[in-house]
C-alpha cells in the first residue's frame, strides 16, 4: 500500500487548486481584515479595556481559522459533488474517509499560515502585540478538531440532503457565540460546547503570556476529551451518512 | 463437487455477478428495484457491452460492481475478491468513467489531472510519467497539457477521463457511456481505442451505452437490460442470428393493392409518393425473397428498386424488447 503517494496527491492537489483561487482568497481576507477594523475600532471608540482588544483580535483570528476549518469539510465535499468528481475519490486503495483527512491537512498548514499573517498585520494596525508559539499552535490545533467533527457531521449530511448550506451559514454565527462564551459566563457549558474550552486557553496563553506548563492536568484533559469526542462523533454521523447514501445511490447527485 | 473446468473458468473471471438485486428506498414512496437479481460474469481481456433504455439498471449495476451503490442482496466478485465484503480491495484494480465528462477537475490542468489520478491509486509520477506521455499523444491532447481541463472542447474532456481512468493501471475497467455527446469523428476515435485496450493492453472492459452503434463495433458480448433483468447475453454474432430476419427495402411503380402481401409477408412502413410506393418488408428465411417477387409478378407489380438492409444491433435490440414485452 503506497499510502504516501496518496497523500502527496491529495495534498498537492489542495495547493494547486488554492493558486487557482489566488485572487478570490485575497479578495476574501482583504473584506475579513475591513470587518475585523471596523469591530476593532468600534470596541476601542466604547474605550474598551486592553483585554477586551487584544482578545477581539484572538477571537476574530480564531473565527476566521474555525470558518475556513469547518468549510473545508462542509463546502469542500459539497464542490466535489457538484463538479462530478466525489466518486472518483472513492475508487482508489485508500478510504475516502483518509482521503479528506489528507485534505485536512493540507487546509490545515494554510489556513495557520494564513492565521500567522493575519494576526500579524492584526498586530501591527492595531498597534496591540500578543505572543504566539509553539505552545499555541498545539492548542489551535487540538481545539480545531472539534470544528472538523462538525465539518463531518455536515459533509456527512450534505451526501445525503445535499441543500445544507442555511445550515452551514447559521453555524459560522454560531462560532462566534462560542468564541465569546467564556467571557460572559463561567457556566460549565463551555466544557460540552465545541470551540470555547480551547479558545479561553488560547487567549490565556496568547494575552496572558501563561505557558502550557501553567495548565493542570483537568484542563487539558478537558480540551482532549471535548476535541476527540466532536470529531469522533463527527466521523461517525459521516459514515452513517456516507452508508445512507449509498444505499439511497446518492453520491454522484447533486 | 467442482468440476476442472469450473475451476478454469473461475480462474479465467474477472468478474462474476450473481442475483444482483438493488431497490432503492424512497421517501414515503414504494421502494424502486433498479436491479432485479441479474447474474452476468466478464472473462479476462473481455469487452462487455450493456445496452438498455433509460431506467434499466445499467448504471445501477456499474455503481454496485465499483461500490459506490451498496446493492440490496447478491455477489460480487472481481478477480477473486468479493466486492461487496471488501470493497477497497476489489476497487485498487477497478478504475471508471461514469457518465460524461463530469470525471475529471476542471480547474486542474489536462498533465495535473492525470498526475493526481496515477497518484491516486498510489502510482509514483517515475511509474506513470511513460504512460501519461503516451496517453497524451495517443488522445492528441499534447499541445493542450498544460490547458485547464475546463478550456477543452467536450471531446477532449470525454479523451481525458478516459485517460485518468487509465493511468490509475488497473486490468479492470468500468465504462458508463462512454461517447455520450461526442461527435462522429471523436467518437470513432474512442471506439477504435478501446478495442485496442482488450487487443494489445489485455484489459478487460464492461461498457454501457445507449448507442448500439458503439457496442456493436467494440464488443466482443453484449447484455441486454430492460426493467432490471437481463434479457439477453450473447455474443453479437449469434443475436444477429438468433433475430435473423432478412430486411429489404421495395420501390415499386404505382399504387398496387398490397392486400395479398400484408397477408403473407411482414410489411412495414408503407409510403405513396410521386406515383410509387415504397415499403419496408421483413423476411423469416432468404428463400422467401424469391417467392415475394415472384407473388408480385403474378400481381403485374413492377419493381422500380430493392435494397438488401444489414441488421444492425438497433433492430436486434428492437426484437429483443419486443419478445420480451417491449419498453414501459
Amino acid at each position: 500500500m503506497r499510502e504516501h503517494i496518496i497523500f502527496y496527491s491529495v495534498v498537492k492537489k489542495y495547493f494547486i487548486e488554492l493558486k487557482r483561487y489566488f485572487l478570490n482568497t485575497l479578495m476574501t481576507m482583504i473584506g475579513i481584515f475591513i470587518l475585523f477594523m471596523l469591530v476593532f475600532f468600534g470596541l476601542r471608540s466604547f474605550e474598551a479595556g486592553t483585554e477586551t482588544l487584544q482578545g477581539s483580535i484572538v477571537g476574530f483570528a480564531m473565527w476566521i481559522f474555525a470558518v475556513m476549518a469547518y468549510s473545508e469539510m462542509s463546502w469542500g465535499l459539497l464542490q466535489e459533488a457538484r463538479d462530478g468528481t466525489l466518486e472518483q475519490l472513492y475508487l482508489t486503495p485508500s478510504t475516502f474517509r483518509r482521503i479528506s483527512a489528507y485534505r485536512v491537512f493540507g487546509s490545515f498548514i494554510f489556513q495557520f499560515l494564513l492565521f500567522v499573517v493575519f494576526l500579524g498585520i492584526m498586530m501591527v494596525s492595531t498597534g496591540q502585540y500578543l505572543s504566539l508559539n509553539a505552545g499555541v499552535i498545539l492548542l489551535i490545533g487540538l481545539t480545531l478538531l472539534s470544528i472538523y467533527g462538525l465539518g463531518y457531521i455536515m459533509g456527512g449530511l450534505s451526501l445525503v440532503f445535499k441543500k445544507v448550506q442555511a445550515g452551514n451559514q447559521i453555524l459560522q454565527f454560531l462560532f462566534i457565540l462560542l468564541l465569546v462564551l467564556p467571557t460572559i459566563t463561567d457556566h460549565q457549558v463551555i466544557y460540552f460546547v465545541p470551540l470555547s474550552w480551547g479558545n479561553h486557553m488560547i487567549n490565556r496563553m496568547m494575552i496572558d503570556g501563561l505557558s502550557l506548563l501553567d495548565f493542570t492536568l483537568v484542563e487539558y484533559s478537558i480540551l482532549l476529551v471535548n476535541s476527540f469526542a466532536y470529531l469522533i462523533i463527527g466521523l461517525f454521523i459521516f459514515t452513517l451518512m456516507e452508508r445512507t447514501a449509498k444505499k439511497r445511490g446518492l453520491l454522484g447527485h447533486y | 463437487m467442482k468440476t476442472q473446468d469450473d475451476l478454469n473458468k473461475k480462474a479465467n473471471n474477472a468478474l462474476t455477478v450473481k442475483d444482483l438485486e438493488k431497490t432503492y428506498p424512497q421517501w414515503r414512496k414504494e421502494p424502486t428495484k433498479a436491479v432485479d437479481g441479474i447474474s452476468f460474469s466478464v472473462d479476462k481481456g473481455e469487452i462487455v457491452g450493456f445496452l438498455g433504455p433509460n431506467g434499466a439498471g445499467k448504471t445501477t449495476t456499474i455503481k454496485c460492481i465499483c461500490g459506490l451503490v451498496e446493492p440490496t442482496r447478491g455477489k460480487i466478485n472481481i478477480f477473486g475478491i468479493d466486492a461487496i465484503k471488501d470493497t477497497r480491495k476489489a476497487v485498487s484494480n477497478t478504475s471508471a468513467v461514469l457518465e460524461g465528462n463530469r470525471n475529471i477537475y476542471w480547474r486542474l490542468t489536462t498533465r495535473e489531472n492525470l498526475e493526481f489520478f496515477a497518484r491516486l491509486h498510489g502510482r509514483s509520477l517515475k511509474e506513470a510519467e511513460s504512460e501519461i506521455k503516451s496517453l497524451l499523444e495517443r488522445f492528441d491532447l499534447k499541445d493542450k497539457e498544460d490547458a485547464p481541463a475546463r478550456k477543452l472542447s467536450r471531446g477532449m474532456q470525454q479523451k481525458l477521463a478516459l485517460s485518468c481512468a487509465l493511468i490509475r493501471g488497473t486490468d479492470f475497467l468500468l465504462l458508463d457511456e462512454p461517447t455520450l455527446g461526442l461527435d462522429v469523428k471523436t467518437s470513432k476515435e474512442m471506439r477504435a481505442f478501446v478495442k485496442q485496450l482488450t487487443s494489445n493492453g489485455g484489459k478487460t472492459i464492461l461498457l454501457s451505452s445507449h448507442d448500439m452503434n458503439v457496442v456493436e463495433d467494440v464488443c466482443e458480448r453484449v447484455i441486454i437490460m430492460n426493467e432490471g433483468k437481463i434479457l439477453a447475453n450473447d455474443s453479437v454474432n449469434n443475436l444477429k442470428d438468433v433475430f435473423n430476419v432478412h430486411l429489404y427495402d421495395f420501390v415499386l411503380e404505382g399504387e398496387p393493392k398490397l392486400s395479398g402481401l400484408k397477408e403473407k409477408y411482414s410489411v412495414t412502413d408503407i409510403q405513396h409518393n410521386n406515383g410509387k410506393t415504397k415499403l419496408r418488408v421483413s423476411l423469416k428465411e432468404a428463400d422467401s425473397f424469391y417467392e415475394l417477387i415472384n407473388h408480385l409478378q403474378k400481381k403485374n407489380v413492377k419493381l422500380e428498386e430493392v435494397k438488401n438492409l444489414d441488421k444492425n444491433m438497433e433492430e436486434i435490440f428492437m426484437n429483443v424488447i419486443e419478445r420480451e414485452g417491449g419498453v414501459k
